[in-house]
């Protein structure tokens, strides 16, 4: 079904504002993730990933489930199609595998978080809120999430075999 | 719909028309694009990488992945384990 220009012009709004609004939440936690793995501020390190485990479920997934439903709408409901262009089909790889290993993350946040909110009479950071984990992560995931605003705003040229095949039938059908 | 209407609508707006040789597919050749190309070659090396250190920690890839080392006297993270199911 194609969308109305009215309608099209909403769902693209909610899509680049849940897209772009994880790019930034994912700057936000790369900042936590920074100070939780450098700090000497035990206090600092522990607040950095109860605040990151937060962040993960509230505002990182919701924003990925968010810009993947929208980008669903956007590309069904217009001629670009989900299988039509590489950039589109690209662009939907990066967008599932992101949000796939965020989900599977929230598990190590959780654990991360749970040694955080440990109480004890050492004023030293924990061995485990050493680890480099989160600044892997959230590294990654800005950089796949900057390949995917790169795609979306470029839209390198290129259609599938797919959508070729489909207007070779399309163009027979309309010959006389 | 002339050339320079069909410029104008691109400039305003470059997704309304994508199938009709405006915008991002204006003279596209038939054959895969060199960038699909690359796109591909490297994300197929991720996905070998990632493979191959899932291999090499005996498929585990949980909290305990990344840790600098391990902490005999501590807590041993293991992958969809929380900490708190690790107590007596």
């Amino acid at each position: 079904m194609i969308m109305t220009p009215r309608l099209r012009k909403l769902a693209l709004t909610v899509h680049v504002t849940s897209s772009v609004g994880w790019v930034g939440a994912v700057v936000g936690f790369l900042a936590l993730a920074v100070a939780g793995l450098t700090s000497q501020d035990a206090q600092l390190v522990r607040a950095a990933y109860l605040a990151m485990e937060l962040t993960g479920w509230f505002v990182l997934l919701p924003l990925a489930v968010a810009s993947l439903l929208t980008g669903l709408v956007q590309s069904l409901g217009t001629k670009w199609g989900l299988f039509r262009h590489y950039w589109v089909l690209a662009k939907l790889l990066i967008n599932v595998f992101a949000t796939i290993v965020l989900l599977l993350y929230t598990q190590t946040l959780g654990f991360f978080a749970d040694v955080a909110a440990e109480t004890t009479s050492s004023s030293a950071v924990p061995s485990e809120l050493r680890s480099p984990s989160a600044v892997l992560h959230s590294g990654l995931a800005l950089f796949l999430l900057l390949v995917a605003t790169v795609l979306a705003v470029y839209k390198p040229r290129g259609v599938t075999p797919y959508w070729q095949r489909k207007q070779r039938e399309q163009r027979a059908l309309s010959q006389p | 719909m002339n050339n320079l209407s069909r410029k104008l609508c691109f400039v305003v707006d470059p997704t309304p028309f994508p199938d009709t040789g405006t915008g991002a597919d204006r003279g596209a050749p038939a054959g895969t694009p060199r960038w699909v190309k690359v796109f591909g070659i490297v994300a197929l090396v991720v996905v070998v990488l990632f493979i191959v250190v899932l291999l090499v920690g005996g498929g585990e890839h949980g909290p305990g992945r990344h840790s600098p080392s391990s902490d005999p006297g501590g807590h041993t993270p293991t992958a969809g384990v929380s900490h708190g199911d690790q107590q007596p």
